[in-house]
């Protein structure tokens, strides 16, 4: 059944961002072909494009905000609602089809804005210029630190996939605090939003106070040791990676709850 | 074979209002019943708390037996009185949609209905009017072979000469073991096709009977029982 939600949020909002997507890539096209031009007579149309270029990138990006509130308010706490919830589904797979296709089309457009820009700067040896420069410089990082250079590298995709879930995550809990309230539901959830943020910053601070921070005594001499700093950058992650995982979790349980049990639609 | 909907001191409050009180009923297989009353007199609180759209403060409900849930999802069809087509759907595609989620769902008598109430499948949802769209939702849900029908409103937005065809479309999808609730005011129109009524003000259950009773024993029709119970 969650395939076939995620099929549905797929289409509802793939023809919103596909010509999103086909647009950014032309005009990449279209400011590579023209920027090296004679700038006597191609200047004008080179600066247009690239302020058209600039422009549907930032709206990509915005849009995928957009979509992501607008899918969740509209399709479940809306009208669309009746039809949503009496599917013979379960409310959290609801919730999570959209978390899913959101995650999906920010990595998306960054995947498309990142083609966009190779287009752009496109030119002969480039690519292989500067995939030398990367490999050489992971390999140096790599002789200086060995494999904990894999650990931390996974690390920090995990940890950047966590904090994207938890972002999601956090705006959905606050819409769904949101409908608790009869009248001024979108003040409420801006309310809830600002409370939800607080409450997870205040808890992060009490959750580095238990894990090794970089402060107790003699902690200095232990960190001129570079093995023992490295672990610590790997622990630390770890902690952080835990911590968004868990409050995302329990931020998800908080919005299936409200509409599992307190559900009132219009 | 357990009743098809049974509550017990099912409530209801929103807050200090209180929509349903204390609701006792048991409504049995094989009837289409009238769940008539006045404007906010909990008609559509009941349809919802069947529906999981709500949560029941105390007291339960209970359909085939079981609470609200995906098992009941599955055997009941739904008519709500709010219009939920999305506005970037096709007709033909919010039908593949209906297919795609319930097993009991017959995309063919769909096709029949549509062809029959002159509304092309290739139309957008967002271009429907809202006649339209109502009847778009009463096909899907008379496309399922369900076990219990609840229909909140159906003929309440489309004009009197399209009622009859409604109601005739009404009773010949629907099967003779399947169970209907139709929640109205409009009495007069639906008040034929009907084997049993419960009347309901303020929350509260006032009056159930056959209608066949009404007629005999007294001598009414439902419409003017109904005017007589709530005279203002």
């Amino acid at each position: 059944m969650l395939r076939k939600l995620i099929k549905y949020e797929f289409k509802a909002t793939g023809r919103v961002f596909l010509p999103f997507f086909l647009s950014l890539l032309i005009f990449a096209v279209i400011n590579k072909l023209i920027s090296p031009a004679d700038p006597e007579y191609w200047g004008f149309p080179a600066a247009i494009s690239m302020v058209i270029y600039i422009m549907i990138m930032v709206g990509m990006f915005v849009m995928t905000t957009i979509i992501m509130l607008q899918r969740f308010y509209r399709n479940l706490l809306s009208d669309e609602g009746y039809l949503m919830f009496t599917l013979p589904t379960k409310t959290w797979k609801l919730i999570a089809s959209k978390l899913v296709m959101s995650i999906f089309w920010i990595i998306a457009s960054l995947a498309v804005a990142f083609l966009s820009i190779l287009i752009i700067i496109y030119q002969k040896g480039v690519f292989m210029e500067s995939w030398r420069l990367l490999t050489e410089g992971y390999r140096t990082i790599y002789e200086m630190i060995g494999a904990s250079l894999y650990t931390i590298t996974l690390e920090i995709i995990i940890g950047s996939l966590f904090t994207l879930v938890f972002g999601i995550v956090l705006v959905y809990a606050s819409m769904a605090i949101g409908h608790l309230f009869n009248r001024h539901k979108i003040l409420a959830s801006f309310g809830a939003f600002i409370a939800l943020n607080t409450l997870a910053q205040i808890l992060f601070s009490l959750f580095c106070q238990i894990t090794p921070g970089f402060a107790w005594p003699g902690h200095e001499l232990y960190l001129q040791n570079m093995p023992n700093l490295i672990t610590l950058i790997q622990v630390f992650f770890l902690y952080g990676i835990l911590f968004t995982g868990l409050l995302s979790a329990a931020y998800f349980a908080l919005t299936n709850y409200i509409l599992s049990k307190k559900l009132n639609l219009e | 074979m357990s009743p098809i909907l049974e509550c017990h001191g099912l409530t209801k409050k929103f807050g200090s209002t209180t929509a349903l009180s204390n609701i006792n009923l048991q409504i049995e297989r094989g009837q289409i019943i009238g769940l008539l009353g006045p404007n906010g007199s909990g008609k559509t609180t009941l349809l919802k708390l069947a529906n999981e759209l709500l949560t029941p403060t105390e007291g339960s409900i209970h359909i085939d037996g079981k609470k609200p849930g995906i098992e009941t999802k599955k055997i009941v069809s739904y008519l709500p009185e709010k219009t939920y087509l999305n506005d970037w759907m096709r007709v033909q595609q919010i039908i593949d949609f209906f297919a795609d989620f319930y097993d009991n769902f017959n995309p063919g008598k769909a096709y029949d209905m549509l062809k029959r109430l002159n509304i092309d499948p290739q139309d957008r949802l967002k271009t429907l009017s809202k006649g339209t769209k109502e009847k778009v939702q009463l096909i899907l849900v008379m496309s399922r072979e369900a076990e219990l029908y609840l229909l909140d409103e159906p003929i309440g937005g489309v004009d009197p000469a399209a009622r009859d065809y409604i109601l005739e479309t009404i009773l010949s999808n629907y099967n003779e073991n399947a169970t209907m609730i139709i929640s109205t005011h409009l009495i007069a129109d639906i008040e034929k096709i009907l084997d049993y009524v419960v009347f309901i003000n303020h929350g509260q259950i006032v009056l159930t009977s056959t209608v066949d009773d009404i007629r005999d024993q007294k001598g009414k029709s439902v419409d003017a029982l109904f005017r007589e119970v709530f005279k203002c």
